[in-house]
């Protein structure tokens, strides 16, 4: 397969821009509607960007070592990369970003790449609340790695590919051939996962935002701290895509990408402004509990009903 | 018929005489009568070989005239366990003196000759 | 003249007659009598070497007449090769123990006739052909022996004396009685006149005279439980009597029975029983044993039992062939061996095993002591371990599965109790014992050089190829002589060693053998280098891992599995001892070992079950176990999974891994541990594809390989020593290797090589930084290291690469792995194995994380301030294994594709690489690609920063200019979060990793032991008992036999 690099980097450029763009947004929509859902008035949607132009123009930076400056870095690359490895839009060359690179596998593990080295520059700032803030970070990762494992193990077996592609193919013809419908359960799993992920409420005890700062953003400002918030966009951005191509049947168009991402976001602000955090022990237990059973019978149920 | 063979009653007395000693050496707790019950084991073993090789109304196993050569297998004792008894009778008496040295011995360290104080070893 | 001296009747003659001799001299010149007796030894010596010699090469056997008549008339005796054996061995043991006992019998002319009527007598109890004349020789040696326990004359050796006598001349008793009804029936004393009438043998009195003759030569051989006086006297008399009783007399005995044998055939199966428990029960009481002439009592015990029972055996499946080396082997293993250690145990005098520690002050002591125990436990290149492996082959063909479980448990637990005594010798010592005067040893090094002689003679037997295995050991010795030189020389010397026979061997590896042969020696070439950066002594290091690294070669080129096995039993032997020179080692070299070895017994049943099955013993015809092939790869994959620590059977691992030199635990984990991985390829290839049981055995191991890749995480994230994390870590990626091989298919088979060519390439570079670490620090808990990236900015990197490697996060070769292992799983269709592959690899985030930070990252402690970078030796391996990552993380199908063809051909293929592609049948995956994206990706942001940067004044700021929570952090100490890393997740998850392995395993040892604390209550220590129980075998017997026929 010989590629044209130049036009796919221009195309993936412009994928990050829109997708950046629209991270960014969301996270603006989002506060708006928690505010609006706990009777303040809220910021304004476009106050994130206004932060991340305040951040970016910020003319002094502190140190901490050549891994604490290349921590955002990580983190940045990360999120992008992600993004690279999924198609954006169905059916479309614009849209499909380096996603010949590698399979929905490739995807699931490079997630981790920016996580790992933020908690490495993290880690070298020496503060203490970065290091606990990561490690109940990871803990909990792995927590609700297992019920997403085992969705992913499920659609992969019910649709026998590992291709990102192929999988959102053989959603089409129609909204019943969603995953979301023909394989509930994996969806459901995949979902309560999701909860953990996107770091919201219950599950916001390594970020610990309302009182005091801990995790890796701890001793970040200015210009780290701006991208950061670039790479909250994107990586948000990319998940949702991701989730949305493996169970919502992706997207074929940008209208039809906004709202269903939008709408998979939402679940987790719903669930976010309706319930207290967990602690970090308990969250572990949470998704190794019901959410992994349901991935277990997600499994079962592929095997035992889909397959045949 | 009823009469009973010297071989009989050798044998009978051999065997005896070995149950007799088994008892004492297994019952007795003196080492001294713990010797005797071997000693008497082995006389009756020595009673026993003998009469295993006696042949009823035979006659010593020397080939001259009162044996004829030929029926000689059948009218002579057989002259071997007679000649094992002798060894065996020598060797019984070497273990038993090395058994009462032992005694002696025994006797001089521990001023005891009973056995159950003879547990010097175990586990 | 000549024929005159060399007539094998001088062995009685001689003995006999300078035996009543030497008191007559008496007082005129102890120096002519000590010289008489010394001399008189060595004639009898020599004389049955001689003739061994002629016998082997084909002269006729010596049928000797006495008196002028032939037999049945006059007694005869004989001298065939297993008579010459026998007697040379004894006559041997012999000179070496009179010449170790020259200082007691010194002025004791009747002890010194003595001695030499008991070696005398025999030899006659071996040569005679005549069955009274036995029982004869047998009360002479009686005589002689009584007269000999009486020397010393303490109370502890009178009393057993005593109970010896009374025992024994029971014994006797019965067999005189024996023999006389033998001769009753069949009207002959000539054995061979008797074998020929055998069959008037028979009715009551034939059984109860079987009955009686078997018994009395059983009780000579001090059965279970009639054999507390056996005990006793190895215990209390003079250590040099003892061995002579142990090996002398035992040897005599031995003999006697294989010639009452065949006029016993009836009793055979209840002889052997009788045989196999003894050997079993005096192991596992030795258990409990702690006085060292007493353990090696038990010991003897045992191994005399062993070789009955092999002949015993070996007679019933009617195996006359083998019975030479066999029996043979184990008679020569047993009797040089456990006279060196009663001589040895003489010579140093201490009685209980724990008081032996310190001996590692004393090289030579050490060496000759663990040599000797090797012998004992059957390893090789001592005849004991030919033995042994011949023995399991025939009794496996003979379908005699049950005797070799016997035989190899028994063998297990005689190898605990005696590595406890050299772990006993290891200790430091805390006072300066006497050291014994070499004249006392020489006779011990004589033994080990009986040995390696014999060792060396009985491996002839299977070829010269088996032969060419033992060069390792060869080449070790050698390396043990300059042993003197500096370390870095002898480091020097072994790399050149291995490098110079690696090259030598290369080309005939191909394939499978090949990539082991990359990765066993060029890995151990490399990490072995690491070792340059100390510059001590370190004696015997080097030619143990001389013989580690060699055998590796031997591994990769052997051709049948006993080639294999030797090569294995070496690499376990060495990896010990090298183990053993670990400073903390001491608590764990033991559970290495006995695991290790219980991994070998479990290959050798294997093995023998694979050759009963093929009839062949080439490791290429495993692939031929048709029948069975399901136990031949239960067993062998029980076996390799001991030795690679999977979950329930991995208590050994962490302990040993951990507490080994620093360097070693790089070898141990990252290149020993392959060796396991290449012994399970070729069982898996070739048995694990037939279907049927061995499917489900395939089944079992995958899970089995996953839970150990699951728990070995899961335990690696609570560990606060670098060294045990590292170790769990191992264990745990050892998992995912034994996992991807079970699935048998070419994906699972490519995952599995490319799994275990990442980890030796990031666990080597992580236990060298580690090392380069603790050498610094001088610590190994983690908590007290931190912010040493700024000391050490190299060892950092190299372990950020690692980590990231191990993870398996893209682009670096990790990803490779988990993409080829979880498309494996998913394509045989063990999903919920894939999910938990997913669940144990995000684990591990949690202790890469934990181990960088703690280590290198966060607060630097103030006395670290002046630390300097690892030494060179340590980074110059670490820079190669980095650089091999790299290449592979931008051209994995440089890995891929090769490991493709390699495995390609046994089993259905889905993996198609094109060009940088690699492509499933399920997914797809180019990492030149991934790695090029990502770098371009890595590139955004990163010029992004450092263009922000020359518009920003970035500052370096010091430690503690950090915002902590309105407070200043006072010291690192209290400001570096590192102890106790994941107590939430200890409480979330902690239940699981309740240690139940550990807790399983310490019930086996209690209960072993409780079971021979059970078994040795029969011993009462009262000569009566004994007696009674020597009456109750001889009435068992013939009811278990003769009455019930």
């Amino acid at each position: 397969m010989t590629l044209d690099w130049p036009l796919q980097i221009g195309y993936f450029l412009l994928n990050l821009t829109i997708v950046g763009l629209y991270g960014m947004l969301l996270s603006g929509i989002v506060a708006r509607t928690l505010a609006k859902v706990q009777g303040r008035i809220g910021i304004p949607v476009y106050q994130p960007f206004i932060d991340l132009f305040k951040n970016l123009g910020k003319r002094t930076a502190v140190s901490h070592g050549a891994m604490f400056y290349l921590g955002p870095v990580f983190r940045l690359a990360g999120g992008i990369g992600t993004l690279a490895f999924v198609p954006v839009l169905f059916g479309s060359e614009m849209f499909s970003n380096f996603n010949m690179a590698g399979d929905l596998l490739l995807a699931m593990y490079f997630m981790f790449f920016g996580q790992l080295g933020m908690a490495i520059g993290a880690g070298e700032s020496g503060h203490p609340f970065s290091a606990i803030g990561i490690a109940r970070g990871l803990g909990q990762m792995t927590a609700y790695e297992v019920p997403f494992a085992l969705a992913i193990i499920a659609i992969v077996v019910q649709y026998d590919t590992l291709s990102i592609n192929d999988i959102v193919a053989a959603q089409q013809g129609g909204v019943t051939h969603w995953t979301l419908f023909t394989n509930p359960l994996a969806v459901a799993a995949a979902m309560l996962a999701f909860l953990g992920m996107t770091g919201y409420s219950p599950f916001d005890v390594m970020m610990a935002p309302n009182e005091i700062p801990i995790g890796p953003p701890t001793e970040y400002h200015s210009s780290y701290l701006a991208m950061m918030t670039m790479n909250r966009a994107v990586f948000a951005g990319a998940k949702l895509i991701l989730f949305m191509d493996l169970f919502f049947g992706g997207a074929t168009n940008l209208i039809e990408l906004v709202i269903k991402t939008w709408a998979i976001y939402m679940v987790a602000v719903v669930v976010g402004a309706a319930f207290p955090r967990y602690r970090v022990d308990q969250s572990i237990r949470f998704f190794l509990r019901y959410p992994t059973l349901i991935g277990v019978a997600a499994i079962a149920y592929t095997q035992a009903v889909l397959l045949p | 018929m009823n009469e009973l063979s010297l071989s009989a009653i050798t044998l009978a007395t051999g065997f005896g005489l070995l149950l007799i000693g088994m008892w004492g050496m297994l019952v007795r707790k003196h080492i001294i009568r713990i010797i005797i019950g071997f000693s008497l084991i082995d006389t009756g073993i020595h009673m026993i070989m003998v009469s295993l090789g006696y042949t009823r109304g035979g006659t010593a196993p020397i080939i001259d005239a009162a044996v004829e050569r030929a029926t000689a297998v059948n009218t002579v004792v057989d002259p071997i366990p007679s000649a094992l008894v002798l060894t065996a009778i020598v060797i019984g008496l070497g273990i038993t003196a090395v058994m009462l040295a032992y005694a002696v011995q025994i006797h001089t360290h521990k001023k005891t000759l009973s056995i159950d104080d003879c547990t010097d070893g175990k586990w | 003249m000549v024929d005159a001296l060399i007539n094998p009747l001088n062995l009685v003659i001689v003995g006999l007659g300078i035996g009543f001799l030497l008191p007559l001299v008496d007082g005129r010149s102890p120096a002519i009598r000590r010289g008489l007796f010394h001399l008189t030894l060595a004639y009898q010596a020599l004389l049955p070497l001689l003739w061994l010699m002629w016998l082997a090469d084909g002269a006729a056997a010596q049928e000797i007449q006495t008196a002028g008549f032939g037999p049945p008339f006059s007694i005869n005796l004989r001298l065939g090769l297993e008579e010459a054996l026998f007697v040379a061995g004894v006559n041997l043991a012999a000179l070496l123990g009179g010449w170790y006992l020259g200082d007691l019998l010194r002025d004791r002319a009747a002890a010194m006739s003595a001695f030499l009527i008991l070696a005398m007598g025999i030899d006659g109890m071996i040569m005679t052909r005549d069955l009274f004349n036995l029982f004869i020789f047998i009360e002479i040696t009686a005589i002689a022996t009584y007269g000999l326990l009486g020397l010393e004359r303490s109370a502890a050796a009178l009393t057993a004396g005593f109970k010896y006598i009374i025992a024994t001349s029971l014994a006797s008793t019965f067999f005189l009685l024996g023999v006389m009804l033998f001769y009753y029936l069949t009207g002959t004393l000539n054995i061979d006149g008797m074998r020929e009438q055998v069959g008037l043998v028979q009715g009551p009195i034939g059984m109860v005279a079987m009955a009686l003759l078997v018994a009395g030569v059983v009780i000579e051989l001090k059965p279970y439980p009639a054999n507390g006086w056996g005990l006793d006297v190895y215990e209390s008399v003079p250590p040099g009597i003892a061995a002579m009783v142990s090996v002398g007399v035992s040897a005599g005995a031995l003999f006697a029975l294989y010639k009452v044998l065949p006029l016993t055939a009836p009793y055979l199966p209840a002889m052997a029983a009788i045989a196999g428990a003894t050997f079993l029960v005096s192991n596992i009481i030795g258990l409990k044993q702690k006085k060292a002439r007493r353990l090696l009592g038990y010991s003897s015990i045992g191994q005399v039992s062993l070789v009955a029972l092999a002949l015993l055996l070996l007679t019933r499946l009617d195996q006359t062939a083998a019975i030479p080396l066999v029996v043979g082997g184990l008679f020569v293993n047993h009797l040089v061996a456990k006279a060196g250690l009663f001589w040895l145990a003489g010579a140093l005098s201490r009685e209980n095993i724990a008081d032996w520690h310190g001996l590692r002050a004393r090289p030579l002591l050490l060496v000759l002591f663990g040599l000797l125990l090797a012998a004992l436990a059957g390893l090789p290149p001592f005849p004991g371990f030919w033995a042994k492996w011949e023995l399991v082959m025939q009794l496996s063909a003979g379908g005699m599965s049950a005797w070799v479980a016997l035989i190899l448990i028994g063998s297990l637990v005689e190898a605990v109790y005696l590595f406890r005594w050299f772990g006993h010798a290891m200790q430091p010592a805390d006072e300066t014992a006497s050291t014994p005067a070499m004249p006392q040893l020489l006779p011990v090094v004589f033994a080990v050089l009986g040995l390696f002689g014999s060792g060396h003679i009985a491996a002839r037997s299977f070829g010269p190829d088996t032969l060419a295995t033992l060069l390792p050991v060869y080449v070790a010795i050698a390396l043990m002589l300059v042993d003197g030189l500096p370390g870095r020389l002898k480091a020097m010397l072994t790399l050149a060693i291995v490098a110079i026979y690696s090259v030598f061997i290369a080309p005939e590896l191909a394939g499978l053998h090949r990539l082991f042969g990359i990765l066993l020696l060029g890995g151990g070439l490399l990490i072995a280098a690491a070792s340059l950066y100390r510059d001590d002594s370190r004696h015997g290091y080097y030619p143990l891992l001389t013989l580690l690294l060699l055998s590796f070669g031997g591994l990769l080129q052997a051709e049948t599995s006993l080639q294999f096995f030797v090569a294995w039993e070496f690499i376990t032997l060495s990896s010990y001892m090298l183990l053993c020179m670990g400073r903390g080692a001491a608590p764990f070299t033991l559970s290495y070992l006995i695991f290790s070895l219980g991994s070998a017994f479990l290959l050798l049943a294997g093995f023998g079950l694979a050759y009963a099955h093929s009839g062949s013993a080439a490791l290429a015809d495993l692939v031929r176990v048709q029948q069975g092939s399901g136990w031949v790869l239960g067993l062998l994959a029980v076996g390799f999974l001991t030795k690679a620590g999977a979950l329930g059977l991995h208590v050994w691992l962490p302990g040993a891994y951990a507490e080994a030199d620093d360097d070693f635990s790089a070898m141990l984990s990252a290149v020993l541990g392959k060796a396991t991985i290449f012994g399970l390829f070729i069982a898996v290839m070739q048995l694990g594809v037939k279907g049927g049981a061995a499917t489900a055995v395939m089944y079992v191991v995958g899970w089995v390989g996953l839970l150990t890749a699951f728990f070995g995480a899961l335990m690696a994230i609570f560990q606060e020593d670098i060294k045990r994390m590292l170790a769990y870590s191992s264990m745990g990626q050892v998992g995912y290797m034994i996992a991807a091989l079970a699935t048998g298919t070419h994906m699972g088979w490519v995952a599995a090589g490319y799994l275990t060519v990442n980890h030796l390439l990031f666990k080597g570079l992580l236990f060298l930084v580690a090392a380069g670490v603790i050498l610094r620090v001088g610590q190994r808990e983690m908590y007290r290291m931190g912010g040493l990236i700024q000391n050490m900015p190299f060892s950092f990197f190299a372990m950020l690469i690692a980590i990231i490697a191990l993870s398996g996060v893209p682009p670096l070769t990790g990803f490779g792995g988990k993409w080829l292992l979880i498309n494996a799983l998913l394509e045989k269709g063990w999903y919920w194995q894939a999910g938990l592959a997913f669940f144990a690899s995000a684990v591990a985030f949690l202790y890469l994380f934990r181990m960088i930070h703690t280590v290198f990252l966060g607060q630097r402690k103030r006395a670290h301030k002046d630390l300097r970078e690892a030494p060179l030796p340590l980074l110059i391996p670490q820079g190669v294994l980095v650089l091999v990552i790299l290449v592979f993380s931008v051209q994995p199908n440089w890995l891929v594709g090769p490991l493709a063809e390699i495995m390609a051909g046994h089993a259905p293929q889905t993996l198609v690489v094109n060009g940088t592609l690699v492509q499933s049948g399920l997914g797809y995956w180019d990492g030149f690609m991934i790695i090029n994206v990502v770098g371009a990706v890595f590139m955004v942001p990163l010029l992004m920063l450092l263009v922000l940067s020359r518009f920003m004044h970035v500052q370096k700021v010091k430690q503690f200019n950090i915002v902590f929570a309105a407070e200043r952090p006072e010291s690192p100490e209290t400001t570096h979060y590192a102890y106790d890393f994941y107590r939430f997740y200890e409480r979330a998850l902690g239940f699981l990793i309740v240690p139940r392995a550990t807790a399983f395993w310490n019930g086996v040892t209690e209960w072993s032991h409780s079971l021979g604390g059970g078994l040795r209550t029969f011993y009462t220590g009262n000569g009566q008992t004994y007696a009674l129980y020597v009456l109750l075998y001889l009435v068992a017997l013939y009811l278990a036999v003769g009455g019930s026929t």
